[in-house]
């Protein structure tokens, strides 16, 4: 089946399908042109990305297994974290510091939030990584760079299924059980993965150049937590202040959508969320001209 | 008939090495005078391979050649200029490239194969050839970082090799196969190029070069300095290094044994001293000694040599049982070549002795210099050697005839 031929227009294919003579086939190879000076975002080379997207899967897949491979409890790791988050603030926050957790019992409340800022977290950090990381390929081979913090998110997100089952199932134990509006717990996702992906392209991007971002990124997603609605309600901003703050801190309207999915059965509020998705739409846009822009000394500086 | 790849006045310029940080940078606003060091790895460089051209990239270490390899395949990107590339490229440019160490070898042949751009079914369709070819058997299921590097190179030949690029790019990686091994590559290479594929080519086995391409590009501290058929410029490129060693090798002394050898000249038919000499005269090797003690009929061998091949010829006075009674003090052996049948190229002098009482080395056997042979035909032009480096040393007069059909 595979070996058949398909009217698919895949020019490289098409190209090894036609019989070896060199006048048929030559005028179908695509140039490529490797030019000096910043690099841009092109549509071309958007194409190559769509090309390469097996490699997306590929390189993420590697990341899992090369994860959990030696790890005995594998994937029960990625519950660990934000379980025990969840349970040391809820004592120290809810039982000193008396915060209300929006008529929930507080460890809900918390590790609520505390599952997608584990995995905001995590996939900015391992994005961030990403390109050092792959040091080696980078100097020894091509493709399109952008893969590498791509499937880091990618990678990150298959931690993110266990916990919020976790997630699920802690909620039902306290007596709240799923309802239809975990049906919306896609968009707070598609939130989390483009934010991640805006910030973790830069990141990644200048880590090349900067070694100091590995030290100094760790230290700001310390700050975001307690700037973001985590350990806090939504409600504590005053409420003319609100729909700014959520729209420029996304993981903020996320985390707001993620608890009344799962926990509060109610759907998202649909202006936040609109203007925090066109707000992430503009950051992945420059995160991405950034990237693109440092790409080209990636082998030479890595 | 296009060009597969087209370099057109690449620049590479790398800054000064060194770690990075934010405070280096800091400390370079800080500080303006802080002098740039910067590398230049390719210094505006233009060639043009055609399509279904095998062409070879020559040049000592640090000329710029695997940067340009790196340009080609996109891995690094020039400072200014452009390189055209036409077609798919599989590469190997260093041993382990693309090989992820925590992936099998089995799931990295997939990989590769994507970056190449093959979908799925197209590696499934050569992957027991690849594994064949890379002889990894059952290991293919293992974690590269378990292979030797032989594996890893075998395998990641077999796949760049196999995947059906348009155009090859093979650096000087396999130099680390074994024979077999780099026997195959080169037989694989030249069936490539044989289909119409291009090939581009670094090593600095000349013989393979030359087998394999008709073409090569010789590269001079980032610049392009030879650019013709493939024999002229390993021809040039071996003179290139043998040019070099003469101007670099200093007073050819061996000191310190029972015979010393204080220098080592070389004299033509009429007793003048020399540097080279013109094919076909007469060669005197005049051995200048200091015995440290009297030495009793010692035997001093001396051997011509070239690099590649060791010596080709020795006099012995072994053999000839023509040794002096006794070496003392200082003085000078003399052993002359009756005529040099030798192709133009830098060859190297040999010599070693023995005691003839006892055993015991008077002076171990070790290049004591260098000469040039000449053609007389070539002297007035250029001072390139041009003989092929595939034709052996030695010029024995020889002639053609040429029959009719045996009518027996």
């Amino acid at each position: 089946m595979a070996s058949m031929p398909h009217t698919g227009a895949d020019p490289v294919a098409s190209a090894l399908a036609a019989p070896p003579l060199e006048a048929t086939r030559l005028p179908e190879l695509p140039e490529i042109v490797v030019e000096g000076g910043p690099g841009r975002v092109s549509r071309a080379g958007l194409r190559e990305l769509w090309d390469f997207r097996e490699l997306v899967t590929a390189f993420a897949a590697r990341q899992v297994l090369v994860k959990y491979k030696q790890a005995f409890v594998g994937l029960g790791w990625s519950v660990v974290q934000p379980v025990a988050s969840a349970i040391i603030f809820s004592i120290f926050l809810g039982r000193f510091a008396h915060l209300g957790g929006e008529g929930l019992p507080y460890v809900l409340f918390v590790l609520a939030g505390m599952t997608s800022w584990t995995f905001f977290s995590g996939a900015l950090g391992n994005s961030m990584e990403s390109c050092v990381r792959d040091a080696v390929l980078l100097r020894k081979v091509f493709f399109p760079r952008e893969i590498l913090p791509l499937a880091a998110v990618l990678a990150s997100l298959v931690d993110f299924a266990p916990t919020l089952l976790t997630l699920v199932v802690v909620s039902a134990v306290k007596g709240i059980y799923p309802a239809w509006t975990l049906l919306a717990v896609p968009l707070p996702l598609v939130i989390l993965v483009a934010t991640a992906l805006a910030l973790g392209l830069a990141a990644s991007a200048l880590n090349v150049y900067y070694r100091d971002v590995r030290y100094v990124l760790p230290f700001l997603v310390q700050i975001g937590l307690f700037a973001t609605p985590v350990v806090f309600s939504l409600s504590l901003v005053p409420p003319r202040w609100r729909l700014a703050y959520q729209t420029l801190n996304p993981v903020a309207t996320a985390i707001d959508d993620m608890r009344r999915a799962v926990v509060h059965h109610t759907w998202p509020a649909p202006l936040p969320n609109a203007l925090a998705l066109v707000w992430v739409l503009v950051l992945l846009v420059l995160g991405y001209l950034l990237f693109k822009r440092l790409e080209r000394g990636f082998a030479d500086r890595v | 008939m296009s060009s597969a790849i087209a370099f057109e006045n690449v620049v590479k310029h790398y800054r000064g090495a060194g770690a990075r940080s934010l405070r280096d940078e800091l400390a370079g606003v800080v500080r303006r005078d802080r002098p740039k060091r910067v590398v230049r790895a390719l210094d505006g460089i233009s060639f043009d391979i055609p399509e279904g051209e095998a062409c070879a990239l020559l040049g000592a270490n640090g000329a710029g050649k695997t940067t340009a390899l790196k340009l080609a395949t996109r891995i690094a990107y020039p400072t200014s200029g452009t390189v055209r590339v036409r077609g798919r490229v599989g590469a190997l440019i260093e041993v382990g490239s693309g090989m992820h160490p925590e992936l099998t070898g089995r799931e990295n042949v997939l990989l590769y194969g994507r970056i190449l751009g093959l979908s799925r079914a197209d590696v499934a369709r050569r992957f027991d050839e690849i594994v064949e070819f890379a002889e990894v058997g059952p290991a293919i299921d293992q974690p590269v970082k378990q292979y030797s590097s032989g594996m890893q190179l075998r395998l990641g030949f077999a796949v760049a090799a196999h995947l059906e690029p348009d155009v090859l790019i093979v650096d000087e990686a396999i130099a680390v196969g074994d024979a077999g091994f780099q026997l195959r590559c080169v037989e694989r290479m030249s069936k490539l190029v044989r289909e119409g594929r291009t090939l581009v080519f670094v090593s600095h086995n000349t013989n393979a070069v030359e087998t394999l391409c008709s073409r090569a590009v010789m590269l001079r501290q980032g610049e392009v300095v030879l650019d013709g058929p493939a024999p002229e410029v390993v021809a040039a490129y071996l003179d290139s290094f043998a040019q070099a060693r003469l101007e670099r090798q200093a007073d050819h002394a061996a000191l310190g044994s029972p015979l010393e050898i204080l220098r080592t000249s070389l004299h033509d038919a009429s007793g003048r001293e020399v540097d080279e000499i013109a094919s076909g005269e007469p060669l005197t090797v005049r051995l200048h000694y200091r015995a440290a003690r009297p030495l009793e009929r010692p035997i001093v061998n001396v051997g011509l040599a070239d690099p590649r091949i060791g010596c080709f010829t020795t006099a012995s006075m072994a053999r000839d049982g023509g040794s002096p009674e006794l070496l003392v003090g200082e003085g000078s052996i003399d052993v002359t070549f009756a005529e040099l049948p030798l192709l133009p190229r830098v060859y190297e002098v040999w010599a070693g002795g023995r005691s003839g009482v006892g055993v015991g080395a008077i002076l171990d056997w070790q290049r004591l210099r260098l000469f040039r042979v000449v053609d007389e035909r070539e002297r007035q032009g250029k001072t390139a050697v041009t003989a092929t480096q595939n034709s052996g040393p030695v010029l024995i007069p020889y002639a053609w005839s040429f029959g009719g059909r045996d009518e027996g």
